[in-house]
């Protein structure tokens, strides 16, 4: 024998090998591992997770894991978590997490159990781990350990009709100062129409107040202490407040998306500034399919820094049977579940799903629909998951930039005054340790 | 010495009997009372116990002894929410004992009251609150609501409703009102079919007017029914809870942040605890003054 085929040979085996080992290993994961187990889910209910339940009985059918779900309004899912949790029982096995406002509380608490080695052995070989949103993955990262799996990718985008800035003569606005002057010549052209529409409710604004904020330049805190009373802060509480005041709906302190989408949906606002996974919502009934275009926030002072937030998938610490749970999780954020997911109006954080051709077909049927996934591009490369402090009480940091927003909506306060208050309370909240 | 068969000591058969039957059925309601006690005792000692804990954001707990107190006392959000509370609890009782007492009249001088009309009457209160919440929350929308829209098509201005700083309260009050009168009115039609008709009969003998008798014996007899409902609703409307929370969540700003739903926030959405057991607390023992404070005024009305 030549040398030549000698080494041919062990090339050979060795590849044979490998490929034994691998189909071995790959064979190794087995989605009926926990046949017969029942798993806990404590959901929220929101598009994502009403959209990912319609395919419940797929995943009873491929694990023979039986799926308990108790399903709750959002606030009311956060305090059932917070009292299950507190108790450290094992009533829940997975639950649904919103990094960008609870992940640092959450994971101080201990209330995650740590994903990254499961990520890493028992995960099916067509999950692709390295697909996902590395920045979304970033976020639900505390101290090395990961926390949860992104089920989405989302943040705040405007709606706008076409028709009426038609009729109008309105331009799509290039600047957030262009958003202003389409309300007021919207507002003088047609008065029945509610110029432009956002959340103005207490404790959901930050949300959309964030994305004004960064893209006009300011910043929360600045050297550790709240920056609230910055020239470019207080511009951003003064532009947010006074579109809302003086464009907005009456009684928009009350509004957050129910009555937004609602809102825009039966064809009574012109401009809505709202969450993207709203799509589904605006566009039921067909009425606003063909007439809404759609935009990230344009640029500011400080160009565009699009709030971008993704819905998380995570096992709680106290789970009996973390190993079954972490087959659910990674089941509803697998390439195939989030494909079916995208086509209902889920944008998934996975490129992959985002080139896939049934996808791409369904995005290119409605105009539309291509508009809000080029939104969402923009949202994945630029965004910031940034909605109220970056510390661990950040949700009640969010209570206090409502507070401040608020009174200037209802004009109880100078934008002086209201930023002072603002920052006085929270300066208090971060020296809280 | 005292002889062990003196007659002091030697009780008779019949209370010998009597004794031991309060003993055995002691025994049995002993596992029942237990429960009830257990089930009432325990959480409000664990929730004093909270009280003089002290949780941060990341759930750290240190002892604090009366700091949450302390810190309660001078916290203004604690007394406007004591404000709006006591303001939103006169409002709607007043609207519930007026319309309760009028609606109770009215089904009591009707001859004949069809089950559908009673059914009507019974199912604001039937509603779970929540449903209840939605709804208005839908009917006063300002834009798309059909409260504005009957207001504008009647040629009257239309109103924020719930999102007006200044009308929130009374509008919450209306419906809660809308929910709950019927249930007053029940309790004092009761009432008045328990009153004796010797005293209307001489009232009619004596020449007396419909208001007369309505002011000088239909209403001073009512009143320990009417401070009954009193007691009843005090207890609901000091911890008026699901209406704001569904409709505004204490908003627009704080101004219908009652006691219980400044509470709810500070312990479930910021995590602190220890300082909403000592809110808590503070709004128990308000109640508990306020039921008591009744009690006393039913005593003495009472006939």
């Amino acid at each position: 024998m030549t040398a030549k085929s000698v080494a041919a040979g062990l090339t050979l085996s060795i590849i044979t090998a490998s490929a034994i080992v691998s189909a071995a290993h790959a064979a190794d994961f087995d989605w009926k591992k926990f046949q017969g187990k029942t798993v806990s889910f404590l959901a929220n209910n929101n598009p994502v997770s009403q959209t990912l339940l319609k395919h419940k009985a797929d995943f009873e059918k491929l694990t023979g894991i039986t799926l308990k779900v108790d399903m709750y309004q959002e606030q009311q899912m956060r305090q059932r978590l917070v009292t299950v949790m507190n108790a450290h029982s094992d009533e829940a096995d997975v639950f649904m997490t919103l990094p960008s406002r609870e992940g640092a509380q959450f994971a101080a608490a201990g209330w995650y159990a740590d994903l990254t080695p499961m990520t890493k052995n028992e995960v099916a070989p067509d999950y692709d781990y390295a697909g996902l949103s590395q920045a979304l993955l970033k976020a639900a990262t505390y101290n090395g350990k990961l926390t949860s799996m992104p089920m989405n990718i989302e943040g705040p985008v405007l709606y706008y009709r076409t028709d009426i800035f038609k009729k109008c003569g309105v331009d799509q606005p290039k600047t957030i100062g262009d958003i202003e002057a389409a309300a007021k010549k919207i507002k003088a052209c047609d008065p029945s129409i509610t110029p432009f529409v956002s959340r103005g409710l207490k404790p959901a604004l930050p949300y959309t107040f964030s994305n004004f904020l960064h893209n006009m330049g300011g910043s929360y805190m600045v050297n550790g202490k709240s920056a609230l009373c910055t020239p470019k802060d207080k511009a951003a509480l003064d532009t947010y407040s006074h579109l809302l005041r003086a464009y907005g709906p009456p009684g928009v302190v009350n509004y957050s998306f129910p009555q937004i989408s609602a809102l825009y949906r039966a064809g009574r606002a012109a401009m809505d500034f709202e969450a993207s996974n709203e799509l589904p919502t605006v566009m039921e009934g067909g009425a606003r399919l063909k007439d809404t275009g759609l935009i990230p926030l344009p640029p500011g002072d400080g160009g565009q820094v699009p709030t971008t937030i993704g819905w998380g998938i995570a096992v709680s610490a106290y789970s009996k049977q973390p190993d079954a749970a972490w087959y659910f999780v990674q089941w509803a954020t697998s390439p195939a579940v989030q494909k079916l997911m995208a086509v209902q109006g889920i944008a998934p954080p996975r490129s992959s799903v985002a080139d896939d051709p049934t996808y791409r077909k369904w995005i290119n049927e409605q105009p539309v629909r291509k508009e809000w996934q080029a939104a969402l591009d923009v949202l994945a490369s630029k965004g910031t998951s940034e909605v109220g402090y970056p510390i661990v009480a950040n949700p009640q940091s969010r209570e206090f930039i409502g507070q401040a927003v608020q009174s200037l909506i209802l004009k109880e306060k100078t934008v002086d005054q209201a930023c002072a208050d603002a920052d006085k309370a929270l300066d208090a909240l971060i020296a809280q340790k | 010495m005292v002889a062990l068969e003196s007659p002091a000591i030697r009780k008779p058969a019949e209370t010998f009997g009597q004794d031991r039957q309060r003993l055995e059925l002691a025994a049995l309601s002993a596992p029942a009372v237990l429960f009830t006690v257990g089930m009432i005792a325990f959480p409000v000692i664990y929730t004093v116990w909270l009280s003089f804990q002290s949780f941060s954001s990341t759930g750290k707990q240190s002892f604090v002894g009366l700091g949450n107190y302390a810190h309660l006392i001078s916290d203004n959000e604690f007394w406007h929410g004591l404000w709006v509370t006591l303001a939103l609890y006169l409002l709607s009782l007043v609207l519930q004992l007026v319309f309760g007492v009028w609606l109770a009249l009215v089904l009591f001088h009707a001859k004949r009251l069809s089950g559908i009309v009673r059914s009507l009457f019974i199912s604001p209160f039937m509603m779970p609150p929540v449903v209840a919440g939605m709804m208005w929350l839908v009917i006063l929308d300002p834009s798309i609501g059909a409260a504005n829209y009957i207001l504008t098509s009647l040629g009257l201005p239309p109103s924020d409703w719930l999102a007006s700083p200044t009308f929130v309260i009374p509008t919450v009050a209306l419906i809660d009102s809308w929910q709950w009168t019927p249930y007053v009115a029940l309790i004092v039609l009761g009432g008045l079919q328990s009153l004796p008709p010797s005293v209307y009969e001489a009232a009619q003998i004596d020449g007396a007017s419909p208001f007369k008798t309505f002011q000088r014996i239909t209403l001073p007899l009512l009143l320990p029914t009417i401070v009954t409902a009193t007691i009843l609703r005090s207890v609901d409307l000091l911890r008026f809870f699901d209406i704001i929370y569904i409709t505004t969540q204490g908003g627009p700003g704080n101004a219908s942040n009652t006691l219980n739903i400044y509470g709810f926030r500070v312990g479930f959405e910021f995590f602190n605890i220890g300082y909403a057991s000592a809110l808590m607390l503070t709004l128990t023992a308000i109640v508990f003054g306020a039921v008591l404070a009744f009690n006393r005024l039913r005593n003495a009305v009472a006939w």
